[in-house]
């Protein structure tokens, strides 16, 4: 017994020690799990020295939760377009210095001009995918073309959608002709019984791996994330197909931001401008098949990638962002808790 | 009793058939070719060979190893020193004591890990094993508290006694009666609290930093790739491990009774 | 002066040893522990249950009761009617199944009986996200259970076993199992063998040696193990998540989407609150049930 305490302590002061030594320069980055690939860190490092911390969340309120806890200072996050938003508003982000920026000349022009950061004051593009009905082929014959054509009683049992209430109430909202941007008490009681009528439908909710009930032959159809669907396409080819819904569809941007309290301001900017170089961007894409809002990575791609529907998607689909719906996110998560709830297991 | 005996054993079989078959699972798809853990596609060593290039996978194995060491002692320490002090004295604060100690095993781990997560900053401790062990060790305590509370609920009080009335000090009656005896709550505290240690996610999440990430933070992270069966390689080699250390410490054990 | 002293220690009430210095010193360092990392964070959670909340959700100083008048608003009352339900019918069938698991290994010899608890740890040792996601691999549509079936034509269609409630049943009753045995067997090693025995040798079939005299000998585990299930029950939301096909919400998905998605911490430190008030009355009720039994 007091063999085994000396140790226990022995084996703490040494992970103590280890821990404790730490590179000169450091770079804190808080960003998604699986979202950043190693190469790219090390790739980092290698040019300058600087050792990268790479700390992870799975959503973006895990992250704002540990943010505003003041507990750790990160030097680069990495939320999406309705975080950001959310974030300006609070004040939470350092506005970024372009001259040091210069490879956001890469980043496409339509990446300007969006609600969430117009001027890309405050944030950079990282990766942009879609939400989308991802449909298998071999089970689903009649043509799905919008949210409408998947919540029908034929296909009741056989569908998964994401656990998550804003986009389902968006979907909702767009089937009545209605944006993100129109989420309000009254229009999220208007879509109420929208989603008493689709939910029952639902086998599998799943935002983190929706792929999993599709390869499982579980469910035949359903409104996944791009990147899911293209994994899907990519390892079983056209068994499975991507159609962004005509209704509308939610285009999310996943970007770079600095957070008040990085005291690393110069050494992020760094890490900004070398993650916008073409051939880093790259390496993302090749990891992670969302698509890449920088132009010149793209031209680096290879055709079967840029070829992938989930990725980049053809035509011109109706897309659009979501909007920080500040206080009322906790209205979204009651209806969407109730109409689950109600919808009877 | 013979016959209750063959009957609880037979249940036992199933029961234990129960259990590992997730585990029978787990461990063959670390063998499967294809990456996601869906479908058997064919046999391969692959996953074990990249377990050795992936650094951040045994990196963080490491930790949880260490962490679990440490959270099972102090908790142990703890745990039995609590439940046999409330056992032997009638304190005042017994019930609020023991109120307060179970509580953190009900509190679902969001709020338990944020509020924690508040107290370190608000006392300004730096994040890393130390609010890590603290928050392991804070439910898991009640494990072994209770169930050495259990085992003492049918303590034969005399037993002490006999030992100090043969001149023995209070301290040699307590280590020399009373934690043998004790020692299969001990043993069985142990071992939930190693086990809730080595698999804590979520207050994990909330009072652990960049450097020292467990191995079930990453896992939970690589989940959205779909769960690939490196991660059950490296299950397959920690189950192993421990398996081995187990019946290595079992063979000692019978060699120096 | 020791005649008094542990004349009434016997049971886990009634009057013990007033304790010394000594006793409140050893108990310093529990206390200080408990105070630390249990009250205080508590207190933390019911000063943010009354406060209001920011646009990001984090809590802002207030004293508003809007937070618990949620908590009982009929879209979270069916969900906490419904955990309870699952977590209660989780307990029974872990007790039942657990309870001669426990007494096996309690009743074997010392060599057998270390090892058999190592044997029902192991599989735990696991990442939990490892297991379940074992688990979908097994009862899903073209998984393992289904395919056994159809082999030995004892079905034709595979059965839906994933995503319904039974999975969900299934999977806690797995996580929990071990959590119900472990108890039951530090209650049952300590039996008198010899009290066993004429219990049995008295005429009385198993079955009544069993009901009237082993199992009330072993009440207190039993209540430790009705209590470490049942209760972190009630706080599951990644089993039933992943088994049920997120169809099977529970108070610990609320009180988690509260601080993600829903950003309203204030409403998940209410029914964080709610949910500690409500353990803290349970444990006293079966505290104090258990003390009278024994006194």
């Amino acid at each position: 017994m007091k063999r085994f305490a000396s140790l226990a302590l022995g084996l703490l002061a040494g992970s103590w020690l280890a821990a404790a030594s730490a590179a000169a320069e450091e770079l804190n980055l808080f960003a998604w799990s699986e979202y950043v690939p190693q190469s790219v860190l090390d790739g980092f490092t290698k040019e300058t020295g600087i050792q990268v911390n790479y700390e992870t969340y799975a959503s973006n309120e895990e992250m704002l939760a540990k943010l505003v806890s003041g507990a750790a200072s990160y030097d680069v996050i990495q939320p999406s377009e309705y975080t950001i938003e959310a974030m300006v508003k609070e004040k939470m982000l350092v506005p970024l210095d372009h001259k040091k920026l210069p490879n956001l000349k890469n980043i496409g022009k339509e990446y300007w001009g969006q609600p969430h950061d117009p001027k890309l004051e405050y944030s950079v593009p990282y990766l942009q995918g879609t939400v989308g009905i991802v449909i298998n082929t071999e089970k689903v014959k009649d043509p799905v073309t919008g949210y409408e054509d998947v919540f029908q009683p034929k296909y009741k049992g056989r569908i998964v959608i994401l656990d998550d209430a804003l986009e389902v109430v968006t979907w909702a909202l767009a089937t009545e002709g209605l944006g993100p941007d129109a989420v309000t008490k009254a229009n999220l009681e208007k879509v109420r019984p929208v989603l008493t009528k689709w939910l029952p439908l639902v086998k599998v909710y799943d935002s983190d791996s929706p792929k999993t009930a599709l390869l499982n032959g579980d469910v035949d159809l359903g409104i996944v994330w791009s990147g899911e669907a293209a994994i899907l396409i990519q390892e079983q080819g056209k068994k499975f197909a991507y159609v962004l819904p005509k209704e509308g569809g939610h285009m999310f941007i996943d970007n770079l931001a600095i957070p008040k309290g990085s005291e690393n301001v110069d050494v992020a900017h760094q890490f900004i401008n070398y993650v916008m170089r073409p051939d880093v961007s790259r390496k993302i894409s090749e990891d992670f098949p969302y698509t890449n809002p920088n132009v010149e990575a793209r031209k680096l791609l290879t055709p079967e990638e840029r070829a992938n529907p989930a990725s980049y998607p053809p035509g011109n689909p109706k897309l659009s962002t979501f909007r920080d719906i500040g206080p009322l996110a906790a209205d979204v998560d009651k209806l969407f808790t109730d109409a689950k709830a109600k919808s009877g297991s | 009793m013979t016959f209750v005996r063959r009957l609880f054993a037979t249940w036992t079989g199933f029961v234990f058939l129960f259990f590992y078959l997730p585990i029978f699972i787990l461990v063959l798809f670390s063998f499967n070719q294809s990456r996601l853990n869906i479908v058997w596609t064919g046999f391969t060593l692959e996953w074990y060979a990249t377990l050795w290039r992936d650094t951040v996978l045994v990196r963080t194995l490491k930790n949880s190893l260490i962490v679990a060491t440490a959270t099972t002692v102090v908790s142990v320490v703890l745990g039995t020193a609590g439940g046999w002090l409330l056992h032997r004295f009638r304190y005042r604060a017994s019930s609020f004591l023991e109120t307060l100690v179970f509580m953190p095993m009900i509190v679902p781990e969001v709020i338990l890990g944020v509020s924690l997560l508040i107290l370190f900053v608000t006392i300004g401790l730096q994040l890393g094993y130390t609010t890590i062990v603290i928050s392991h060790v804070t439910f898991c305590f009640p494990f072994v508290m209770a169930a050495v509370q259990a085992r003492l609920a049918g303590l034969d009080p005399s037993l002490e006694e006999a030992a100090l009335d043969l001149g023995a000090t209070p301290l040699q009656a307590f280590t020399k009666v009373l934690v043998p005896y004790l020692m299969p709550a001990i043993v069985s505290g142990a071992l939930m609290t190693f086990t809730l240690s080595l698999d804590e996610l979520i207050v994990t999440y909330f009072t652990a930093s960049a450097g020292t990430r467990t191995l079930p933070l990453e896992i939970f992270g690589r989940v959205k790739k779909g769960l690939d069966p490196s991660l059950n390689a490296i299950s397959t080699v920690l189950i192993a491990v421990t398996v081995l250390a187990v019946f290595l410490t079992e063979m000692l054990r019978r060699r120096n009774p | 002066m020791r005649q008094e002293a542990t004349g009434f220690s016997a049971a886990a009430g009634g009057p013990r040893r007033a304790p010394g210095r000594i006793g409140w010193l050893l108990l310093a360092p529990l206390m200080l522990w408990v105070l630390a990392f249990v009250l205080a964070p508590a207190l933390i959670m019911f000063v943010y249950s009354f406060w209001e909340r920011t646009a990001l959700g984090s809590p802002v100083p207030a004293f508003v009761l809007d937070n618990y008048e949620n908590v009982f608003d009929p879209v979270y009352l069916q969900i906490v009617i419904r955990s309870i339900l699952y977590a209660g019918i989780t307990t029974v069938i872990c007790l039942a199944a657990g309870y001669p698991v426990a007494y096996l290994i309690g009743r074997a010899s010392p060599n057998w009986r270390n090892l058999l608890l190592m044997a029902v740890m192991v599989p735990f040792w696991t990442s939990f996200l490892i297991r379940t996601y074992a688990w979908v691999t097994i009862l899903k549509s073209e998984g393992l259970l289904n395919s056994l079936l159809v082999q030995m034509r004892l079905i034709t269609e595979p059965l839906e076993m994933l995503y319904t409630p039974g999975a969900v049943v299934l999977g806690l009753v797995y996580t929990f199992l071990p959590f119900m045995i472990l108890p039951i067997y530090s209650s049952v090693e300590k039996l008198d063998g010899a009290l066993i025995e004429a219990a049995l040798d008295l005429g009385a079939g198993p079955l009544r040696a069993f009901s009237r005299v082993i199992v009330p000998l072993t009440s207190p585990g039993i209540a430790a193990g009705v209590l470490l299930v049942f209760v972190p029950a009630l706080g599951i939301y990644a089993v039933n998540d992943i088994l049920g096909g997120g169809r099977v919400d529970m108070i610990g998905n609320i009180i988690e989407n509260q601080f993600k998605s829903a950003r309203n911490w204030p409403f998940g430190a209410a029914l964080g609150t709610t949910l500690l008030v409500t353990f803290a009355l349970i444990y006293g009720f079966v505290n104090r049930r258990q003390r009278a039994t024994f006194s």
